[in-house]
């Protein structure tokens, strides 16, 4: 699951995805600035053409948020950049926490139900944590400079990417080290949050470049849904590095790491405590006929404390991922790989909530191979299987069948049936929650993978050169999702089922229009609906609305201005339809951000977040809080 | 916010770019641009002050468009900041230091280059758009742009090119 730190795009052109060490460096004007003159006579034109190409007329449901688009939104962390994906559903929850999700399955709180079908990597490391499949978005960090681009699919990558690419795959990847010499000091205060980072790269010679930056951050508390403090404010200090190491023309190597550590308060209880690390090393090497090879291994160890002996647990995840890709033939471009996961494990409950047993080693194998065959210049077939042997449910093949066909160079029409899991977790099977002495709740030792079959259609369209559309559709059906079932004559202890099952179907369309040089327009609309269902013999406790209080309907309007060389004025308008239970109002909320390059070196800029509203409620109270409208001043100067 | 548009999404619909090439030729070609001054040397009277801008002249029709101001943006020659400057056609008492000679319907490329012959301006054409008799001549070869120099109409023009460029000259012509 994958190492695939490099281009979604995979599906149609994973070779070329490999040949990162040109890619990578020609990203931009401001990248070939940095670039010597004997690098800029080796930059490949063509592939790098071939690739961008591939990047926006890749067959699936895939949005890039680019480096660009990153700083312009004056966004701090994550999951307020995540929000410029149309295809992702982002709901803050607290102060320091959200819920993200594709295609709905959002969860229910109150039914302990957590989103847990995305696959989320920051530079090819697998970010959701194997205890529930979820996301700690609070633990998930990267400086908002050092972002290359985000690329979102909605709908399942499992092929490639493994059994967590239910829904969607968030790919984060951060520029190189060449590409952020020279230092940069950002500080930004706002009525809400503060950060201040701090980054400086250099080059040690030809062949070897460096990072290294430090970031601190901290919100206050939010309100609730009643207008009370939610005492939920947070803090988190996170530093890290990255070396990039060009040996030869054919190779290049990456070390990067990071380490954070947060504190949080949680009302009513004490403190909770996040601390985490990382180290990661890759190597890449291109061969002259096309071929790549990537060799990937990171060490990641992440642990939640809360204080007064509230619970803890820590997770240490070991990970070797290898891939290859080659053209057989002039027809077949292959790509086939495989790695292994282990994630030690250790809880340490409260009296309410245990896991037993209360550690254990999880260990993840898979192997896949994909391969994408031209039928004829229009035309490509693109077959992909993987095999993942899962701790708790052994061996499962994950096939996916894709088709693109792309009649003129302003058109792409794709579609897909492709297969995917959620294999279980220490939460399905190991969970023991009581209330007093009695057992209320149990994980079920026999609990199945979640699993899904997807079916796409979706078209690209380049009406002008001005304009660009992407619509894509899709149905769902899932299966085995997971129940709240009764013990016989007792009632309690509940335990986890899989009775649920059932479909979506849904529409994301996003478009751009350039109205002017200096003005691009995007918009976008999401239409999801859900039916779901009880198989027989389940109990129905809590009602299938359990596995997520999803909107129906969203849409977002966002306008990108230049006005004269050195400001920049940017809109970003939201609507998210109503959820429908337990009942949230629909919401339509409005950021904006003016940015002004005060000379080459100092750039200030001013952020509004929510600006519509007081304060506005995401999700679901009282498990979730009311955002506040806020505000940011922020100073950069680069040295 | 330095570079904006800049990316390659964006630069596939730049304006500007012919339709033949692709935005990242032009924006590599662009980048070469200044990128080859520091590997030549120019009279002491070609800059009348230290703080004189070094002026990289586009004459005719003009490949970059805007990915050329993003290129120079932030970038100097020593000491000098970087102006770039587009004329419709070679005209007496222009300032060039780089000259990139687009061509025009009423003055071919090799005409523009002629009107700055013996003048202290290092001048480019790009054979990819049919041009030639610049003292640097981009070539696109195997996807990639590379040039030609022409090492002997340089040290004419009072523009000698460093060892270090030539070497990387697909050919030189002394």
């Amino acid at each position: 699951m994958r190492i695939k730190a490099r281009l979604v795009a995979c599906w149609v052109l994973a070779p070329a995805a490999l040949l990162a060490p040109v890619f990578a460096r020609a990203q931009s004007v401001q990248d070939l600035q940095q670039m010597s003159i004997g690098e800029l006579a080796d930059i490949d034109i063509s592939s790098v053409t071939k690739t961008t190409e591939a990047l926006s007329d890749a067959p699936g449901a895939i949005f890039v948020i680019t480096h660009d688009d990153v700083v312009r939104s004056g966004a701090t962390r994550l999951p307020e950049i995540l929000r410029l994906a149309p295809n992702l559903q982002v709901a803050q929850t607290s102060a320091s926490n959200y819920v993200i999700t594709a295609r709905g399955f959002s969860g229910n709180a109150d039914a302990q139900s957590f989103s847990n079908k995305l696959l989320v990597l920051i530079d090819g490391r697998s970010v959701y944590t194997p205890l529930y499949s979820g996301v700690y978005w609070d633990m998930q960090d990267v400086l908002p400079q050092d972002i290359e681009r985000i690329e979102v699919i909605s709908g399942p990558g499992a092929t490639l990417w493994g059994a967590n690419a239910v829904n969607g795959v968030i790919n984060i990847i951060t520029r190189k080290s060449s590409q952020t010499q020279g230092g940069l000091l950002d500080v930004g205060v706002g009525d809400f949050q503060r950060s201040a980072s701090l980054r400086y790269g250099g080059r040690i010679n030809d062949d070897l470049t460096y990072r290294f930056y430090a970031k601190a951050f901290g919100a206050r508390d939010t309100l609730t849904s009643t207008g009370a403090q939610a005492d939920d404010n947070w803090s988190q200090r996170q530093g890290g590095f990255r070396l990039d190491w060009t040996p030869s023309s054919t190779d290049v190597v990456t070390l990067q790491g990071d380490a954070y550590r947060g504190s949080e308060a949680q009302p009513g209880a004490p403190d909770e405590n996040i601390v985490g690390r990382n180290l990661l090393a890759r190597w890449n090497r291109s061969g002259q006929d096309g071929s790549a090879l990537q060799v990937q291994a990171y060490y990641d160890r992440t642990s939640r404390v809360t204080e007064d002996g509230g619970g803890r647990f820590g997770l240490d995840t070991y990970d070797l991922d290898v891939q290859h890709s080659f053209a057989l033939g002039r027809r077949n471009e292959i790509v086939w790989g495989g790695g292994v996961r282990i994630s030690r494990y250790d809880i340490t409950g409260t009296p309410a909530l245990q896991f037993s047993p209360s550690s254990r080693d999880l260990k993840l194998y898979n192997v896949f191979v994909q391969d994408s065959f031209s039928i004829n210049r229009a035309t490509k077939l693109i077959l992909g299987l993987k095999l993942e042997d899962d701790p708790y449910s052994g061996l499962t093949t994950l096939p996916s069948v894709r088709i693109s066909w792309k009649p003129t160079d302003a058109a792409l029409l794709w579609a897909a049936v492709s297969r995917a899991i959620r294999s279980p977790t220490p939460f399905d099977t190991d969970v023991v929650e009581k209330i007093g002495s009695t057992t209320f709740l149990m994980g079920a030792p026999d609990f199945q993978n979640e699993k899904l079959t997807a079916y796409e259609v979706g078209a690209r369209i380049r009406p002008s050169s001005r304009t660009s559309v992407s619509v894509s559709t899709f149905y769902n059906v899932y299966d085995d999702l997971r129940s709240i079932e009764v013990t016989p004559v007792s009632f309690i202890p509940l335990r986890w089922g899989n009775l649920m099952q059932g479909y979506t179907y849904g529409l994301e369309a996003w478009g751009d229009y350039r109205v002017a040089p200096w003005w691009r327009l995007s918009a976008s609309v999401n239409l999801l609906d859900k039916h779901l269902k009880f198989k027989p013999g389940a109990s129905g406790l809590l009602g299938v609305q359990q596995a997520g209080d999803d909107p129906k309907h969203r849409a977002s309007l966002k306008s990108s201005m230049n006005l004269g060389r050195n400001v920049t004025l940017d809109a970003n308008l939201r609507y998210v339809g109503a959820l429908p239970d337990p009942h949230v109002p629909s919401y339509l909320e409005l950021n904006a951000g003016l940015g002004w390059n005060l000379s080459k070196r100092v750039e200030i800029s001013l952020s509004g977040f929510n600006l519509l509203h007081d304060h506005h409620q995401e999700f679901p109270a009282p498990q979730s809080n009311a955002v506040p409208r806020s505000f940011t001043v922020d100073l950069q100067w680069r040295f | 916010v330095a570079g904006l548009l800049a990316s390659i999404l964006w630069l596939t619909a730049a304006p500007g770019a012919k339709a033949q090439g692709t935005a990242l030729e032009f924006a590599v070609k662009a980048t070469y641009l200044y990128k080859f001054a520091p590997f030549v040397e120019w009279p002491p009277h070609a800059f009348p002050t230290a703080a004189s801008p070094f002026n990289i002249c586009v004459l005719g029709d003009d490949p970059f468009g805007v990915v050329l101001d993003h290129a120079v943006e932030g970038q100097r020659v020593g000491e000098h900041p970087i102006v770039v400057r587009r004329l419709p056609a070679a005209e007496p008492g222009m300032s060039c230091h780089v000259l990139f000679a687009g061509g025009s319907a009423t003055q071919s490329p090799a005409d523009m280059v002629r009107a700055v012959t013996g003048q202290p301006v290092l001048t480019v054409t790009d054979q990819a758009s049919g041009s030639s008799g610049g003292i640097i001549q981009f070539i696109l070869q195997d996807g990639r742009v590379r040039f030609a120099i022409d090492a002997a109409a340089a040290q004419a023009s009072g523009v000698p090119i460093s060892s270090k460029l030539l070497a990387l000259a697909l050919s030189v012509r002394r």
